[in-house]
């Protein structure tokens, strides 16, 4: 079925991704990679989503459950992080499931809007309960428990274990898009209207998506709490949300997995290359995002096809330059 | 003893939005095999009528029995479901996917498989997928679209879109098919074609209701006509019988009175 260059390129990224850490020695420099594994999971969430045609903010919010879930599960009721890992992920997904059956009953700019809203109060809410360990948030979240010889003290085991995690991610929304239920997504998002004449249930098609979008999210949350080892509730706000949109924009979204890659590596990486500090990132990053809306909407990975078109542009300006020398004549 | 049953009824429908009645009080049946036209001047109602068939949005009053049951307020996709598919009006289709990639979404209710076996693409749900695609195929050639198959819907001539349209509507199974002005906008060698097109689906067996403007076609491609006017029905009968009646001429030509004027 997938042709040799498909199937050489993929063993390529695959071998490079498994000796990585022999030629990226420094820590810091790991620790960003790490980030990104995360960063592009929730930009693959995000996608999924955008994939029914459903633009969500909420990507930070569920990330954020996720992570909180699994610190709680493993702090006060001694869960294995090998349990709480997925445990994680299903709460993320049930509490997609309580929040979508009203929220993605909408789509749009409503849906939107709701998202948005969802992602400022869940930062509220894990400030003001005792039990998320208030403003000051969660310290001391342990490190995965050892697997036989593998112990969680240094960066190389969690990159190992982000990459896992990663390509499992990607491996499932693979199969996703290219099953029938990616084929429903992709009609609901072209036209709603037609979709539902061809027998498919929006509501229940876009709740799917909703579900397994969190469930991702949730998932990244568990690995960064156990990574980072502490949580703080301003890290799963409003502009957590918007980062993880960029992510997709920046990289092209209309490539549901690409996409994410490259525009989570970019935002991780370039921002901390730069040395900026935390409180301009927020313009750089908004200046970003309406650069990309006015220039480049399909993102990075349609430059190529945005090059080829060059030449048409100028074309077209020509023509209609001598159009307007032909009104004065 | 009894007499057939027809396979659609639509009894004394109703829909008002706020104080407008758009339709009033509509009854009419189709057989099984019919080619039945709804015509009517602009703002009878037709495309009302339609929608509430298919369910976009439910009658205030009144009831739709299809098959002997009532299928009254159902959602659009549960009444797909049952076997009711439309094409609609102005051209609806998936304008950035290729001509068989539009064929295949309407084969979404198609699959016996269940999603998880699509998911893990396993030989069964493979071997649904490769059937759904050889029928694809086939309704491509039958409605003579099978040369176009790679293109995508956008760069097509209207009439294909519109041939195209219905296509995605067949995907669908359907027992009934509701056509939402088939001829609008095409050419007269278009028109020919998707009525020759229309003539086929309802030899394999599809009842057809069919609303359109072009009276002469209509004349020419139905069993049956049901004339609305102002939201009610105004007249039923053979074409023919159409043709000459009184309140169906006023209606369109305006009434005696408005005649003298002109």
């Amino acid at each position: 079925m997938m042709n040799r260059k498909t199937v050489i390129g993929i063993a390529t990224v695959l071998v490079v991704l498994a000796i990585l850490p022999l030629i990226v020695t420094s820590p810091y420099h790991m620790h960003l990679i790490i980030m990104t594994c995360i960063n592009v999971m929730l930009g693959l969430s995000f996608s999924l989503l955008y994939s029914t045609g459903m633009l969500s903010i909420a990507a930070g919010s569920f990330w954020g459950i996720g992570a909180y879930a699994s610190a709680l599960f493993v702090m006060k009721l001694d869960l294995s992080f090998w349990v709480a890992l997925p445990l994680s992920a299903l709460v993320a997904l049930l509490a997609a499931v309580i929040l979508g059956t009203v929220i993605t009953r909408t789509s749009g700019i409503a849906f939107m809007i709701q998202t948005l809203v969802l992602s400022m109060i869940m930062p509220e809410i894990f400030g003001n309960l005792e039990i998320f360990g208030g403003w000051a948030g969660l310290l001391g979240i342990p490190a995965p428990n050892p697997l036989g010889p593998i112990t969680f003290l240094r960066k190389i085991p969690f990159y190992y274990l982000a990459i896992i995690l990663l390509l499992l991610n990607i491996l499932v929304f693979q199969a996703l898009y290219f099953s029938r239920v990616g084929r429903a997504w992709r009609a609901i998002r072209l036209n709603p209207n037609l979709a539902t004449m061809l027998g498919i249930n929006l509501y229940r098609y876009r709740l799917l998506a909703f579900m397994i979008s969190s469930a991702s999210a949730g998932l990244a949350g568990s690995l960064y709490a156990h990574y980072f080892q502490s949580l703080e509730p301003g890290m799963f706000g409003a502009f957590k949300g918007i980062n993880v949109q960029i992510f997709s924009i920046l990289g092209g979204l209309n490539f549901y997995i690409l996409g994410p890659v490259i525009g989570s590596a970019i935002m991780t990486f370039v921002p901390e290359l730069l040395r900026v500090s935390k409180e301009i990132e927020p313009i750089l990053t908004g200046g970003l995002l309406i650069f990309l809306v006015i220039f480049l909407p399909g993102g990075i990975l349609s430059l190529g096809e945005f090059m080829s078109s060059i030449p048409e542009i100028f074309q077209k300006k020509k023509r209609t330059v001598r159009e307007g020398e032909g009104e004065y004549e | 003893m009894s007499e057939i049953q027809p396979l659609f009824e639509v009894r004394n429908i109703t829909k008002h939005f706020g104080g407008l009645q758009a339709v009033s009080d509509v009854n009419f049946t189709v057989m099984s095999g019919e080619i039945l036209g709804l015509i009517g001047p602009n703002g009878a109602g037709k495309s009302t009528v339609f929608n509430l068939i298919s369910g976009f949005y439910p009658p205030s009053s009144g009831n739709v029995i299809f098959k002997g049951e009532d299928i009254t307020g159902r959602k659009a996709h549960k009444i797909t479901e049952l076997g009711i598919s439309r094409a609609f009006q102005e051209v609806t289709l998936f304008m950035k996917l290729s001509v068989s990639e539009n064929v295949l979404s309407g084969f979404h209710l198609y699959y016996r498989q269940g999603a998880w076996k699509s998911f893990l693409h396993t030989p069964a749900a493979k071997n649904e997928e490769n059937q759904a695609k050889k029928e694809v195929l086939e309704i491509l050639q039958f409605m003579g679209l099978s040369a176009v198959k790679d293109q995508l819907a956008q760069n097509l001539p209207h009439g294909h879109q519109k041939i195209l349209g219905v296509c995605i509507a067949l995907a669908t199974h359907p027992t009934l098919l509701l056509l939402d002005e088939p001829l609008t906008g095409m050419h007269p060698e278009e028109t020919e074609e998707m009525m020759r097109v229309i003539r086929q689906i309802r030899e394999r067996g599809v009842t057809i209701i069919l609303v359109e403007h072009n009276i002469n076609a209509v004349m020419r491609l139905c069993d049956r006509i049901v004339v609305l006017n102002q939201g009610r029905k105004i007249a039923e009968g053979l074409p023919q019988e159409i043709r000459n009646h009184k309140e169906v001429i006023e209606a369109y030509l305006g009434t005696d009175d408005d005649e003298e004027d002109a």
